[in-house]
């Protein structure tokens, strides 16, 4: 009832504004007249009865102001005032609040589009359910340089049998499928999986189900489940899909489910199994009875509710240690097994590259945080005069407090909405150059948190800045002012400030772009560092012979030099081979064991990555021969086992002898063949396949007929164009067999770029911060010398009345900003060296003192500064004596 | 003495207006008058502050002001007391009872 009243007496005042005053007037007015009236009937004469009433009913003005004041509509008017003075004030110096806007939309842009980085990233919890509890499991087998290792089949089932903090373990491994049904087959990236690895992992099927306990049953009819790319594309969405057979690797396979677009596996980067994964099938019952040295499984765990990490962890260590124990395989090492948060190690190794440019964002935000309070510092003591006057006519330090507020709320909402923009824009950009391992920053918008982020953000920012010019207001004496020059000229206290900020963004800035320096030193050694092959003018493909008429080695055998013999005499080629792995494939490659000859302890066998090759291979890729020969076609199915291994392998085993003669036993999975002793016919220099920045892991090579594989990758080196040659490659291929699928046509570079994606997006990156930061240093620093040379006019005048020339005159202007500047450089080296130390795993080949990065880092925020102040001292050099005196 | 005791008084401006207007309507000046008649002129309440106590009230729902004519049929702005007002008037008299209660104590204490 009474608020109702209030209400309504509030929008009366507030609607009805002009009949309120006219009420408020003409009840004065009757309130005069009867006091008048009474004054009259005591005798008194109408000009005395006037007064004496005037003066019993006081200032009219003044009752009327101050009922107005209480009112709403009055608060909403000072606002409305606050508001348009504080737009004409930003108004009467548009270059001030236009640069101001930019520094904002620059900062807040940058600073939420790495937010919404680390948003998707960070922060959005993996698409399954209850993600939280998802674990996976890894296998630390640093001893044969493999910290993060798979897992074998019995060891899953250790984890199974003897884990009570879990609710489930499932294991997947990456392969592939061919579909051989219709017209074209095609080669799918499939994943093998256990029954029960949707159910862990927490994902169902769009249509149709996953797999349940029993499908893999020895009697069990074969089934697939496939993505949504497949679904859509191959079989034209077609729902009645599900239940239906299709040839899979020429077995009619039935599909049982279809899983929703926005599924993805996002596993570990390094657990190899592409996020694309096109269908998958179930592991074959057997394959987890494999032996255990064979590792192959990535398992994922899910912990019950309510069980801490912490025990789980312990949990899987525990069972691991008993396992290495309990079995004789792992010899005296035993095994060790940990547990990591699948979200946690997905994001491990960008964790560190996020934060980096986290920090970077911050440091860019307080140096265009500076710069805005700088300015409007500058600019407040440029009004001082005027403000000084008015705190000496009576305005309440409230009300100039609330306008300054008001100016940094107009600032901070045209800065952060173009600062969204900015964003928006950075968001695009960073997706267009992401590397693989980022692939989340795809699920990257613009969505409400991020939004809310910028909003805060904006505005706690403009508030907090746009009040620094009050630390110089309240310490203003109106009479102190006054009495003073006059002029208004800032006090030696802002003056050091301002020296402060513009040596601290200075320095600031040569830091980011020292360390962009050696960042990009570190990028140009890595693409031109050898990895022992030339990835330059080859193309590849990739040709699966699964589900083809070819089974045995020897007409496979007769096929692959055939295909050769004719891809080798396309015109223009200059060699031909074949691998099973590519340098830098995704394509699953575990280590096989291998066994010195003259060694009889099975747990001492090293881990060598296997590869098969064919003749021809080493030249097409350029690899280098150090001792020995390549194989030729001469190594057969039936001919001497053989095997080239690489220099790292043949230095450890044969440190001070030729490789060449010797013997080592390969391990039963490694050629197909059980135990077989091989002889070493050549040494290759190695080969960086996993990583470009060092030599990982020995290797061995196979002749491709006694270790056959499937699919194989043709490797075709050439003078022309890659892709004539593709086009001649696949009319031969479809000339020798029409049902064989060629697929991942793409130049060997393009896997070398891959591998180098991650580092190239963090140089990219730091490069692009450090621009921004020397943009908006320059900014800075112009904008601190234009307002100490506006403030300096008159000085400059006595000057020029005294006889100065222009060049004396714009020498000062000049002189002191670049002494800043000089002085913040040299502190930005000296901060430089030691951030470099924190980045050194980023550096490839360079020093973190490498000296032409400070020097070209430091010079370009010296030439910078020397740009931004020569403008103001030019044009002080430029004024007239007159005109300088008359400024005042 | 009146200068200080409104001085003292500021606060009571309001319960004295709606004290006044529980005894019926009035306009502006009325209502200074009649305080003043009761209270024998110890508090005189100056249309300064009692037009903007008005409009104050008024704005909080106490009392309703509405154009009507004084006795002498001069027209005026007549304010009523509303139920709001009532109720707000109650508690500004118990707040007052307590209160001198609590001076009177004060000053009665040796």
């Amino acid at each position: 009832m009474r608020n109702l009243a209030r209400v309504r007496a509030m929008f009366r005042s507030l609607l009805r504004r002009k009949q309120v005053e006219r009420d408020l007037d003409e009840e004065l007015r009757s309130a005069l007249q009867e006091l008048r009236e009474r004054y009259e009937s005591r005798g008194l004469p109408p000009e005395a009865a006037l007064r004496a009433a005037q003066l019993d009913l006081g200032h009219i003005d003044l009752i009327k102001e101050e009922v107005r004041s209480r009112g709403v509509a009055h608060t909403l008017d000072t606002s409305w005032q606050d508001l348009r003075q504080g737009w004409r004030s930003l108004v009467r110096t548009p270059a001030v609040a236009a640069v101001i806007v930019l520094i904002f939309a620059g900062g807040v842009g940058s600073a939420t589009a790495i937010f919404s980085v680390v948003n998707s990233l960070l922060l959005d919890p993996l698409p399954y359910q209850s993600a939280d509890r998802l674990l996976f499991v890894w296998q630390d087998l640093t001893r044969a340089g493999y910290p993060r290792a798979p897992l074998a089949g019995p060891e899953l089932e250790d984890l199974r049998q003897r884990g009570t903090l879990f609710s489930g373990f499932g294991g997947i491994w990456a392969n592939t499928v061919a579909l051989t049904d219709g017209t074209e087959p095609e080669l799918l990236r499939s994943g093998l999986v256990t029954p029960d690895f949707f159910e862990v992992l927490g994902a169902t099927a769009m249509l149709g189900r996953t797999f349940r306990p029993g499908d893999d049953a020895p009697q069990a009819p074969p089934a697939i489940l496939l993505s949504h790319a497949v679904w859509k594309r191959r079989y034209s969405a077609d729902p009645r899909l599900v239940g239906t057979r299709i040839l899979v690797n020429g077995r009619p396979t039935t599909v049982i489910g279809v899983m929703p677009e926005s599924f993805a596996l996002l596993l570990p980067q390094d657990a190899a199994i592409p996020d694309d994964q096109q269908a998958w099938v179930l592991l074959g019952r057997n394959m987890l009875k494999l032996p255990r040295q064979q590792q192959f499984l990535r398992v994922v765990g899910r912990m019950k509710p309510d069980v801490q990490l912490a025990d789980a962890q312990r949990e899987v260590a525990a069972i691991g240690e008993r396992v290495g124990r309990e079995f004789p395989e792992y010899g005296r090492d035993g095994a060790k097994f940990y547990a990591v948060g699948l979200q946690a190690d997905a994001t491990r190794e960008i964790r560190p590259a996020l934060l980096g440019l986290f920090a970077a964002v911050c440091l860019l935000l307080l140096i265009a945080g500076v710069n805005v309070a700088g300015l409007l510092i500058t600019r407040a003591t440029a009004r001082h005069h005027d403000t000084v006057i008015r705190i000496a006519v009576g305005a309440g330090r409230a009300r100039l407090f609330r306008q300054c507020l008001v100016e940094g709320l107009i600032l901070s909402v045209l800065g952060g909405g173009v600062g969204l923009l900015v964003a928006r824009g950075m968001v695009t950009a960073l997706v267009s150059v992401r590397p693989p391992a980022l692939a989340r920053i795809d699920a990257t918008t613009l969505e409400m948190r991020v939004f809310a982020f910028a909003a805060l953000l904006a505005i706690l920012w403009g508030v907090l800045f746009a009040l620094a010019p009050l630390t110089q207001l309240f310490r203003t004496t109106v009479l102190g002012v006054l009495r003073g020059s006059g002029h208004g000229t800032a006090g030696p206290a802002a003056n050091r400030i301002r020296s402060g900020l513009l040596v601290f963004q200075v320095a600031i800035s040569s830091v980011l772009l020292i360390t962009s320096g050696l960042l990009a030193k570190g990028f140009y050694e890595l693409q031109r560092a050898s990895y022992g092959f030339n990835p330059e003018h080859v193309v590849t493909f990739k040709l699966s012979l699964a589900g083809s008429r070819l089974r045995d080695p020897a007409p496979i055998a007769v096929f692959s030099t055939e295909l050769r013999r004719k891809l080798a005499a396309i015109p223009g080629v200059t060699a031909v081979g074949a691998t099973s792995h590519l340098p830098f494939d995704t394509v699953p490659n575990w280590g096989s064991p291998y066994l010195p000859a003259h060694e009889s302890d099975e747990t001492r066998a090293g881990l060598a990555d296997a590869r098969s090759i064919t003749p021809g291979y080493f030249n097409a890729v350029k690899a280098e021969l150090v001792e020995g020969r390549w194989f030729t076609d001469a190594d057969t199915y039936d001919s001497l086992p053989v095997a080239i291994v690489d220099t790292l392998l043949a230095s450890r085993l044969w440190p001070n002898d030729s490789a060449i003669g010797k013997q080592v036993k390969a391990g039963p999975a490694t050629t197909g063949r059980t135990d077989v002793m091989l002889t070493i016919v050549g040494v290759v220099r190695h080969l960086r396949h996993r990583e470009v920045t060092r030599d990982v892991r020995e290797q061995i090579y196979f002749p491709a007929p006694q270790s056959l594989r499937n699919p194989m990758a043709y490797v075709i080196r050439s003078d022309i164009e890659g892709s004539d040659v593709i086009a001649a490659a696949r009319s031969i291929v479809a000339k020798l067999d029409p049902t064989l699928p060629i697929y991942d046509v793409r130049p060997l570079a393009s896997y070398a770029v891959h591998a180098r994606a991650t580092r190239g997006f963090t140089m990219v990156l730091a490069l692009a911060f450090a621009a921004s930061a020397l943009i908006l240093t320059t900014i800075g620093i112009y904008g601190v010398t234009a307002n100490n040379a506006a403030q300096r006019c008159s000085e400059f005048g006595v000057r020029y009345a005294l006889g100065a020339q222009p060049r004396q005159v714009a020498g000062l202007v000049f002189r002191d900003a670049v002494v800043l500047a000089a002085v913040g450089a040299a502190v930005g080296c000296f901060v430089a060296s030691a951030a470099a130390q924190l980045i050194r795993m980023q550096l490839y080949n360079v020093g973190p003192n490498y000296l032409p990065a400070y020097v070209v880092g430091a010079g370009t925020v010296l030439i910078a500064a020397v740009l931004a102040a020569w403008i103001p001292a030019w044009r002080a050099a430029r004024l007239s004596p007159l005109d300088s005196l008359r400024a005042n | 003495m009146a200068s200080r005791s409104t001085e003292l008084l500021k606060g009571t401006v309001d319960l004295l207006i709606l004290r006044t207007l529980e005894l019926g309507p009035r306009h502006g000046v009325a209502i200074a008058d009649r305080i003043a008649q009761i209270t024998r002129n110890a508090f005189v309440i100056k249309p300064g502050s009692l037009f903007p106590a008005l409009h104050r009230l008024e704005a909080e729902g106490f009392i309703l002001g509405r154009w009507g004519e004084t006795p002498e049929g001069r027209r005026a702005r007549v304010y009523t007391l509303s139920g709001a007002g009532r109720k707000q008037l109650g508690i500004e008299k118990r707040n007052w009872a307590r209160i001198s209660v609590a001076m009177g104590q004060v000053l009665e204490a040796e």
